[in-house]
């Protein structure tokens, strides 16, 4: 097994496992914490796909960005709440179903692959070829993605201002 | 393996200066702000001008008692310190002292600074939280406002000198600036180094954005609860975080190792503008009072960040009007 190989491993049990405790820990503070892991695990498994760029991005905006927020909204409503806010993860049975039919899809798809296929040469610097696609061929979608975000912030701030 | 073996020892070696220069650090920032209070600072241990001050202060801490509070989350409480401490020692992977000295020059280099730095808030709240004391909350939600504020034009800001070298890469910007430092940059660069400092500033939650450890109403803010080690693992997070955002600001504006003389002076030359830099930061914390925390969101989202925005828009203007003629 290469480093690589052992790396890829490690990194996909820590992620599975702080996925699972995501869902399954009853401390909504803890969860959060476990989704920043989890985020952070993603991140390192771009790094082991060789997309360094995605990685930087993951971290940002995810495991910096994110779960700060997160974080803050819990902080916010337990204290206003004045209780400690548990999660009760009621539908755990059908989660269950639902995750083992997608693996079950996934893993068929998998298998009906041409066994582990070479990995195709880098070409060059990856972070450029990425800014040059988003403002050449998906420049529009960028700016729709862009639209989509305003759209949801103003709709965030009517109904914040409803209360008043 | 010997280039995995000649990395790990790349990366021991940098730690460990690392860790030497940031202890050594807080003995700078001590005599300095001293003398601008018309103090000595401190003189004795290791007499004279207290050479040993940071070694006799990093034993104090090591051989005090630890203190848990009994109503702690134990775990988060205890994990957070190497949660804050490793994205702050992290950041300095990706920055090179001179041409080809460093741990790693990767092709997305800032980029992985300001990704890894983000990082940190997350071991800041868990501390917050995991003391369970009132003061200790207060001061993480403050961190988390203004934390969220200022990131952005911090990102806006460390992104003008990458349009203007056309690279995430640390090396490739300090190449571009051979010819001229992007900080002499007519108005953009001095305009962008000023909302650098600004965004520094707030980031590393110095005087006068300090609210969140304002010491008069909230004690010392999310780490009063901790002591001994644990204390100094989070103090020397904080000072590596400050250290590393002077680095960068002398890799994007200062023009990193370059300078006259032989090439063997540029880790001098990049130690000196860095060092510079914190010193440019220290002075401002040590001179300036405390402001509110509605002062420093309204100076957050109604001047930093159009204005760092402006700014990157100029830039990108200007680049792809051919300004940058040396990139």
């Amino acid at each position: 097994m290469t480093g690589e190989t052992v790396a890829f491993w490690v990194v996909a049990a820590a992620l599975l496992a702080s996925s699972l405790a995501v869902v399954l820990t009853p401390n909504l503070f803890h969860a959060v914490l476990y989704l920043a892991a989890a985020l952070v695990a993603t991140g390192l498994v771009f790094l082991l796909l060789d997309a360094p760029f995605l990685f930087g991005v993951q971290l940002l905006l995810y495991a910096g960005g994110v779960v700060t927020i997160v974080v803050f909204a819990i902080m916010l409503t337990e204290r206003l709440v004045g209780e400690r806010i548990t999660q009760a993860s009621r539908h755990v049975f059908n989660g269950g179903v639902v995750a083992a039919a997608v693996f079950v899809a996934v893993a068929g798809f998998l298998l009906q692959g041409p066994a582990t296929p070479p990995r195709p040469p880098l070409a060059g610097d990856t972070t450029v070829a990425i800014g040059r696609a988003l403002v050449g061929p998906f420049a529009v979608t960028l700016e729709l993605l862009g639209l989509l975000l305003v759209a949801a912030l103003l709709g965030a701030l009517y109904l914040a201002r409803t209360e008043e | 393996m010997p280039s995995f073996a000649r990395h790990a020892l790349e990366a021991a070696v940098v730690l460990g200066a690392l860790v030497g220069l940031v202890a050594y650090v807080t003995l700078l920032e001590r005599k300095f702000a001293a003398r601008l209070q018309s103090r000595i600072g401190p003189y004795y241990v290791g007499w004279p001008h207290g050479w040993l001050q940071p070694i006799a202060d990093g034993l104090k801490l090591m051989l005090k008692e630890d203190v848990v509070p009994a109503r702690a989350d134990r775990g988060v409480y205890n994990l957070a310190p190497i949660v804050f401490l490793v994205p702050c020692l992290l950041i300095f992977a990706t920055i090179p002292f001179a041409p080809g000295l460093g741990v790693a020059d990767l092709a997305i280099g800032v980029l992985f600074f300001l990704a890894v730095s983000s990082l940190e808030i997350v071991g800041l709240f868990m501390g917050g939280w995991g003391s369970n004391n009132k003061y200790a909350l207060l001061s993480v939600m403050r961190a988390v406002n203004q934390i969220i504020s200022y990131d952005l034009p911090f990102i806006f800001v460390a992104l003008v000198p990458v349009l203007l070298a056309g690279s995430l890469q640390m090396s490739a910007i300090v190449g571009a600036q051979a010819g001229l430092w992007f900080v002499a940059y007519p108005v953009l660069g001095q305009l962008a180094f000023l909302a650098f400092v600004v965004a520094t500033l707030a980031a590393e939650n110095r005087v006068p954005f300090d609210i969140l450890e304002a010491e008069s109403e909230l004690v010392a803010g999310f780490r009063v609860e901790y002591s001994g080690m644990k204390l100094a693992l989070i103090q020397l997070g904080e000072y590596a975080h400050m250290l590393g955002t002077s680095f960068l600001g002398a890799l994007l504006f200062l023009g990193g190792w370059l300078g006259p003389g032989p090439a063997w002076l540029g880790p001098v030359w990049f130690l000196a503008k860095a060092l510079a830099i914190f010193l440019l930061v220290t002075w401002v914390r040590w001179s300036f009072v405390r402001i509110r925390v509605d002062q420093i969101l309204a100076i957050s989202w109604k001047l930093m960040l159009p204005a760092s925005v402006l700014l990157l828009l100029a830039t990108a203007l200007w680049v792809a009007a051919g300004g940058a003629g040396a990139a």
